[in-house]
């Protein structure tokens, strides 16, 4: 016999549920990868000015390299505005008298990135 | 016992609160979206990812790195943001004058001169708005600074270049 009637409200909602999660799958999948392209957006962005940071370090007289006054980001950071609110940090080692290692970080959201410079005293006011 | 079938379609109820749970589904999903659209307007186009400016910025890095020197002006060019004008060394130890041309929108031209003879030209198109400018390094040194900008005039691009020492 065949069977006349329409579908019961159970029905629809089920076909409807199946296809909110089948949605809702999509979108979390769409979204994910927003958020994955937007963090390598950020991380392309923090290590154009740590490398652009890392220049000045370069060529900062070996002498002035650990004061403690002189510890902050020199190079123009308009490239981080994206980033706002972010934090810089210069930390400054000295496993040997001739050599400074220094750590460059950029802090923002709740990631961070790090670009590393070693100078060694090579006695003048050189490039190294 | 002879059960009769429902030959009825649905009732006004049933459609309004299927109706109202998927509009509820569609409304969050709608309001997510429209969100995160926001928040992707926030950021510059990623051009590192384009071919034709990773070409564009890896002939200009090699060009200041090896440059000796930067004239103010070459035959009809002049030194400014949108024209960056280098003499450089080739590989095979000969320079020649070299003309980056930012002045066309969305086009980047190569000049290369030997003498005031024009030796080579390159040119790369759909590229953003690229700049020149100089910058004092605590060395005393001229850097190069390229900068680029989106459609959006967003800041995507901002390379310190410095050419290195020749004795």
């Amino acid at each position: 016999m065949r069977r006349s009637r329409g579908f019961s409200l159970v029905e629809t909602l089920v076909a409807l549920a199946i296809l909110a999660i089948v949605i809702t799958t999509t979108i979390a999948m769409f979204a994910e990868r927003t958020r994955r392209l937007r963090d390598a957006s950020e991380t392309v962005l923090a290590f154009q000015a740590l490398s652009n940071e890392a220049e000045y370090w370069r060529r900062e007289p070996f002498a002035q390299i650990d004061k403690a006054d002189n510890q902050t980001f020199k190079s123009d950071l308009d490239i981080l505005k994206p980033l706002t609110p972010y934090t810089t940090e210069v930390k400054v080692d000295s496993p040997r008298t001739d050599v400074r290692n220094v750590t460059l970080t950029i802090r923002w959201a709740k990631r961070e990135a790090h670009l590393g410079v070693a100078r060694a005293d090579t006695g003048g006011s050189g490039l190294w | 016992m002879v059960t009769r079938r429902r030959t009825r379609g649905y009732t006004m109820l049933e459609i309004v609160v299927t109706l109202a749970i998927f509009g509820v589904f569609l409304f969050i999903i709608v309001t997510l979206t429209a969100e995160m659209r926001r928040n992707e307007k926030k950021w510059p186009v990623n051009f590192f990812a384009h071919p034709e400016v990773g070409s564009v910025l890896a002939r200009m890095r090699r060009d200041i790195y090896d440059s000796t020197a930067r004239p103010d002006n070459f035959e009809t060019y002049n030194s400014s943001p949108m024209t960056l004008i280098v003499y450089t060394i080739n590989d095979d130890g000969t320079a020649e004058t070299v003309v980056w041309d930012f002045t066309t929108p969305g086009e980047v031209h190569r000049k290369a001169f030997k003498a005031t003879m024009l030796s080579s030209e390159w040119a790369a198109h759909g590229l953003p708005m690229f700049t020149a400018t100089t910058e004092s390094m605590p060395s005393g040194q001229e850097a190069v600074r390229i900068q680029a900008t989106d459609k959006e005039h967003k800041l995507a691009i901002d390379e310190l270049i410095v050419p290195r020492p020749h004795a």
